[in-house]
């Protein structure tokens, strides 16, 4: 089995990209600016010899959500990039092209936190159904069920019998 | 001939995962799959971040009705990890026996329906009746079959009794015996080789590229496990191999779960047999200190992650879940192409996902043709008819 990562060459390597910690044992994190994660991500799956996405975390911290590539790969260490793009205007350059299992993380990100993933190639719902209202994204802090509004043809006080 | 969509799903309300696939054909052979995925969306993460940690276990089981043990344990193992919790051996020891029963009732109920698709009925009916038994011995122990609520914050909610013992270690030979039928038939059974080999291809590269996970992954020669990767509960202390196969398709798909059922016996056997003595459970405090944890966790279907972040509270501020299903869809779509028409069951039904979502189809004949409706059924019975007498 191919070695683990250590922090020292991930730090130097992923210097110009941001700083780089370790939690624990085969995890590292490395916290990088929405502009250079495309780059970073690239450099995370061709130096450091990731070979796969294992999911795209999403949290809402108030005035910023936080984005988070997990990736894994032959030296069995978990490398995280997280990002953070501000709450007005959230978007963030689409991975799909680089990496195809992003595409469907990605639709569910911009479906529940709406956020905008740029280049991507079919920004479609996937987890709401279509009839959703548009601009509310449930898993958002901020988020209140509106109560004139319809959820998938339900309301508020709304009964089948009535 | 034109190239047509066919649309499968789109959902139905009272299933736990709705999908929609819009399968477009050239005659019999697919050209592209474009998918939409449930309809319904529970808002389980939400209303987790509503709930103290002990009522937010009962709510993160019932994210699946199969493997209800793996959420609730990659929870549990994340929260104890950011309290730096010692959970007692014998706590971890039965956690395991539970995980790896789950995992034997998930690959024995997989089997069942991989048979019932191809027309196998006969082997739907053993391997059903074969499942009775890990459930009896998980009704005997937790008391449920469906969700266990075995998992508490710190360890295991009740003991195993030396009567349980006793009883699940008197099942597993016949389980066992049952399990080397199953090796023997996967290699020798002609309906089974005609409908897998061959079906459904994924070269290595593409399950990396596509980022494919569990059995489907592990049947292209990746061997990613997260148990023997990134040990957890006691993985790292038992003897136990990770399964792979080379095959590529469906059939390898199914070598790699029958391989992985014998495997789960053998560690519930040792886990059973090598009990520790001593608590089930640790005293925990009631508020967990702000921090963030990326808990990984081998479900029956694959990887499954939770990230988990805690703001100093008795609850989370965000619980991110993602299932190993989702991770899976994209390698469906891409595994798909070229395909039959008819073998879309059998290669959805491969990576395991919980296939009563594309309970009704609606078939167009031609661009502008009017639209009909057949149900899963009489797809089903259409694929089995193309195959009837392509035998050797």
């Amino acid at each position: 089995m191919t070695p683990s990562l250590t922090l020292e060459f991930v730090k130097e390597t992923m210097m110009e990209y941001g700083t780089a910690e370790q939690a624990r044992q085969n995890r590292i994190r490395i916290a990088t600016t929405p502009d250079k994660v495309l780059r970073a991500i690239q450099h995370v799956l061709g130096t450091l010899g990731c070979d796969r996405l294992v999911t795209i975390s999403t949290v809402d911290n108030g005035t910023t959500f936080e984005l988070i590539y997990h990736f894994i790969g032959p030296h069995r260490t978990v490398v995280s990039v997280a990002t953070e793009v501000p709450h007005e205007d959230p978007w963030v350059t689409s991975m799909s092209g680089v990496l195809p299992p992003a595409g469907i993380y990605e639709r569910q990100i911009h479906d529940l936190f709406g956020i905008v993933f740029r280049g991507h190639p079919g920004l479609k719902k996937i987890i709401l159904n279509e009839d959703w209202p548009p601009n509310e994204f449930p898993l958002r802090k901020d988020w209140k069920k509106n109560p004139d509004t319809y959820y998938g043809g339900i309301k508020e006080g709304w009964s089948r019998h009535a | 001939m034109p190239e047509v969509t066919v649309p499968i799903g789109p959902h139905h309300p009272a299933l736990k995962e709705p999908v929609n696939f819009k399968v477009i054909a050239d005659g019999e052979k697919i050209v592209r799959l474009e998918l939409d995925l449930s309809y319904n969306h529970r808002g389980i993460e939400k209303a987790a971040e509503q709930r103290d940690f002990i009522r937010v276990l009962p709510l993160l089981e019932r994210v699946c009705g199969i493997c209800s043990h793996s959420h609730s344990t990659v929870f549990a193992k994340g929260i104890e990890e950011i309290m730096q919790l010692e959970v007692p051996l014998r706590g971890q020891y039965i956690r395991t026996i539970i995980a790896e029963l789950e995992r034997m009732h998930s690959h024995l109920l997989w089997l069942g329906v991989a048979a019932h698709e191809i027309g196998f009925n006969t082997l739907f009916m053993w391997s059903w009746r074969d499942r009775e038994l890990v459930q009896d011995t998980l009704e005997e122990m937790s008391g449920n079959r469906v969700h266990y609520g075995m998992n508490e914050v710190g360890g295991v909610r009740c003991d195993l009794t030396p009567n349980q013992v006793r009883a699940a270690l008197d099942r597993l030979p016949h389980l066992e015996d049952r399990i080397a039928r199953y090796v023997e038939m996967v290699n020798d059974q002609q309906t089974m080789l005609l409908r897998f080999k061959g079906v459904g291809k994924l070269t290595r590269e593409e399950v990396l590229n596509y980022g494919a996970v569990g059995p489907t992954a592990r049947a292209s020669g990746v061997d990613y496990d997260v148990r023997r990767d990134d040990p957890y509960l006691v993985y790292g202390d038992i003897p136990w191999n990770v399964v792979t196969d080379t095959n590529c398709d469906v059939y390898g798909r199914t070598c790699v779960r029958i391989g992985e059922l014998r495997e789960s016996a053998s560690i519930v056997r040792y886990c059973l047999e090598n009990l520790p003595e001593g608590p089930v459970r640790a005293n925990t405090p009631k508020t967990a200190p702000a921090g963030e944890i990326f808990s990984r966790y081998e479900a029956p279907r694959g990887e499954l992650a939770h990230f988990i972040r805690t703001n100093g509270t008795n609850k989370v501020e965000r619980v991110d879940i993602r299932t190993p299903t989702l991770a899976n869809w994209t390698s469906v779509a891409m595994s798909l192409v070229n395909q039959n028409l008819a073998d879309i069951p059998v290669i959805v039904a491969a990576i395991d996902p919980c296939l009563s979502c594309t309970s009704r189809i609606t078939l167009v004949s031609s661009p502008g043709g009017t639209p009909g409706i057949i149900t899963f059924d009489e797809l089903r019975k259409r694929g089995q008819t193309r195959y009837r007498g392509c035998g050797p």
